[in-house]
């Protein structure tokens, strides 16, 4: 059978293997995870770390733990927010993505 | 054997070009979200503490809706300098 190039381009997006497909999800999920885990550090070491000092000491673990959960539910906050502007209001996202 | 294959390859194109558009649009919205988080988070979160506490929230919903104020101020306002320009 002939493979046009628009054929092997659709197959990235559509595969029918699910030994690749799982593949595919976990190496995702993987990058996923690392750049979370980067992002993470870097947000929260402006927030939490003053002056380094000989150790990490409990005061800035508890900030790190705190900072984490939070960013999590500021991201959630605001993605529920964004979904009910767009909801009721939806030239912004016109606007936004020009 | 390849005269149906130009067929396929137009319908194929097609589904692409959907696809395509689909993954953009969520990529799109997600950077959106990603932006506002980091902005509004900048500013409104001091020490981050045990809990999202009212204050905060209140500040996030005034940041969100603020950019997209400045956004549309801004984008207003080139307009305006990019019109009186074109004379």
């Amino acid at each position: 059978p002939c493979l046009t190039f628009i054929s092997i381009a659709l197959s990235l997006f559509v595969t029918t293997d699910p030994q690749l497909q799982q593949f595919i999800e976990i190496e995702s999920q993987k990058q996923r995870f690392q750049q979370l885990v980067h992002q993470m550090t870097e947000v929260c070491w402006e927030k939490c770390m003053d002056k380094p000092g000989p150790k990490l000491d409990s005061r800035t673990e508890v900030c790190f733990v705190n900072c984490v959960e939070r960013f999590i539910d500021t991201s959630q906050f605001i993605l529920n927010r964004l979904e009910q502007t767009q909801r009721s209001r939806g030239t912004f996202s016109e606007t936004m993505t020009d | 054997a390849c005269l149906k294959e130009n067929w396929n390859a137009n319908a194929e194109a097609a589904e692409l070009q959907r696809l395509i558009a689909v993954e953009q649009q969520k990529a799109q919205f997600q950077a959106q979200v990603h932006n506002f988080t980091d902005v509004c988070w900048d500013k409104c979160m001091d020490k981050p503490s045990s809990k999202l506490d009212s204050r905060t929230e209140t500040c996030l919903v005034s940041c969100l809706e603020r950019f997209i104020d400045t956004t549309l101020t801004i984008t207003n306002r080139f307009t305006q300098m990019v019109q009186k320009g074109a004379h």
